[in-house]
């Protein structure tokens, strides 16, 4: 794809599916985020929101495809598409990217081409109470042209950014106060349908 | 596997808990009997109990029991202290036992000691070589290292022996999902269904899993045990009601498209196909409509 495309995830998406890892340490977990292409810029893809999916059984397509379905639904109408997908590995030291995440990545592809894979970096993560690091605790990947995801390089450091520059700051004090607590994902719903996976007083 | 109102009660005690109002040794006896992986609060209120002499005494010998299962806790939280303290307890109360030795084994785990937590094992296991944690110990740690075929490999040993554990049936059909190996997954959970057949659960799964793999057959297969669940659950399980719309949709798409395709093709994977996409609300909206008709 383009080599300069740029992705832009603002912070609610960006917490939202840090808060839902976090909430489920023991197993993988993953989401789609939601957003488009910026109509001043087309180099750039604007990240807006994120929907956290499933924690369990990632790979079975039934939960899968009724989510993807209702997401669409709900977002098609605000003029939204999804955009990216997020993955976090169930172990800490594991930082390749599965294939159950690189046949997502492919299926969102083919609906937004310029979709990318968003790896949580488990050691990042570990570290962002100490740095003052602003850079988002996930590693990009992107398919290039013979269709292989990989890994956008240091060089792609500016490539992934978060729109609002003290999101981690944000995300650490979040993490003291346990805020995870709160995330519904799309397991959730599906086991209790009162459960809003739009998790509209989240960040309230 | 806890149901709503396990889950729902084990939550309450939480909040009382939590809330100053008491009630931590029954969270805890409730956590063990229900085998539910929450060590925080596990932790936290077996620590509180454990560190107050008078509260201690209270237990009797549920007392050791609690050290065990705070230092499960603590080692599932990286507390290693407070889990090597409880550890030396035991052991000091329990010089001879093998229960000990196997927390002892579990802390070398913990500790990232492969090597060492795989000895103690093995010297354990030579005594006793049918002792079911031991060998589940051994799938957790080839898991943790991420050799996940040597965690297949050992858990289905462990299942030719003791092929009445349920727990690992579905921890091997887990496995093989995350793995892509629907097949293989399909086979545990039909080992499941013949054994329990009144469980809804696992014919959710097994519909998934049929739904996942596609293909005409398949399809018709999965919208029947999606339906079985439906029955089995009073039209409760939200999960099944959607399988269902989805498993109509899809066979109708499969149909559709001709019978002119060999078998192959019509089994490939659903992954490759754009009929998820063509569902519009309309006719989810249709699909739940026939079905609280029927």
């Amino acid at each position: 794809m383009v080599a300069e495309l740029k992705h832009e995830i603002s912070q609610t998406a960006y917490i939202k599916l840090v808060l839902h890892a976090l909430k489920h340490k023991t197993t993988a977990v993953n989401g789609v985020l939601l957003g488009r292409v910026n109509p001043q810029n087309d180099t750039v893809v604007e990240i807006t929101d994120s929907v956290p999916l499933f924690h369990s059984n990632l790979a079975l397509l039934p939960p899968l495809e009724i989510a993807l379905i209702m997401i669409e639904e709900h977002y098609g109408s605000k003029g939204l598409g999804i955009v990216g997908y997020f993955h976090a590995n169930e172990r800490f030291d594991d930082a390749e990217l599965g294939i159950v995440a690189k046949n997502i990545g492919d299926h969102i592809c083919r609906y937004f081409p310029q979709a990318a894979v968003f790896l949580l970096d488990n050691k990042k993560l570990e570290a962002l109470p100490n740095g003052k690091d602003q850079s988002p605790v996930m590693q990009l990947y992107i398919r290039d042209a013979s269709k292989n995801w990989k890994l956008a390089g240091p060089d792609g450091g500016n490539r992934l950014v978060i729109k609002e520059p003290a999101a981690n700051v944000v995300l650490s004090d979040y993490i003291s106060s346990e805020k995870w607590q709160d995330v519904v994902d799309f397991d959730d719903h599906l086991d209790d349908i009162k459960m809003d996976w739009l998790n509209p007083e989240l960040f309230k | 596997m806890v149901s709503k109102t396990e889950e729902t009660q084990l939550n309450r005690l939480e909040n009382q808990v939590d809330n100053g109002g008491g009630g931590a040794w029954e969270y805890l006896c409730l956590a063990r009997k229900l085998k539910v992986r929450r060590p925080e609060k596990v932790l936290k209120y077996g620590l509180s109990i454990l560190n107050d002499s008078k509260k201690r005494s209270a237990l009797g010998p549920e007392e050791w029991t609690l050290y065990e299962q705070v230092a499960i806790a603590a080692m599932d939280c990286q507390c290693l202290d407070v889990a090597k303290d409880c550890i030396k307890v035991l052991r000091k109360k329990f010089p001879e036992s093998k229960r000990v030795g196997r927390l002892e084994g579990m802390l070398l785990e913990a500790k990232g000691l492969w090597g060492e937590a795989e000895k103690a094992y093995s010297s354990l296991s030579e005594d006793n070589p049918l002792d079911q944690v031991i060998h589940k110990r051994r799938v957790a740690m080839a898991k943790a290292q991420g050799n996940i075929s040597a965690a297949i490999e050992w858990l289905n040993k462990y299942l030719e022996i003791f092929m009445a554990d349920h727990d690992a049936w579905r921890e091997l059909a887990e496995i093989y999902v995350s793995l892509q190996m629907y097949k293989q997954a399909a086979f545990c959970y039909e080992e499941l269904i013949l054994s329990q057949p009144t469980v809804p659960l696992y014919h959710l799964a097994y519909a998934d899993v049929l739904y996942t793999l596609g293909g005409l057959e398949n399809l018709q297969t999965a919208k029947k045990y999606y339906a079985s669940t439906i029955d089995l659950t009073g039209g409760k399980n939200t999960r099944a009601l959607l399988g269902i719309c989805l498993c109509t949709s899809a066979i109708g798409q499969v149909q559709k498209a001709g019978t002119k395709k060999t078998r192959r093709v019509q089994s490939c994977s659903l992954w490759q196909q754009k009929p998820w996409r063509k569902i519009t609300k309309r006719e989810l909206m249709i699909n739940m409509a026939c079905l609280l008709v029927f």
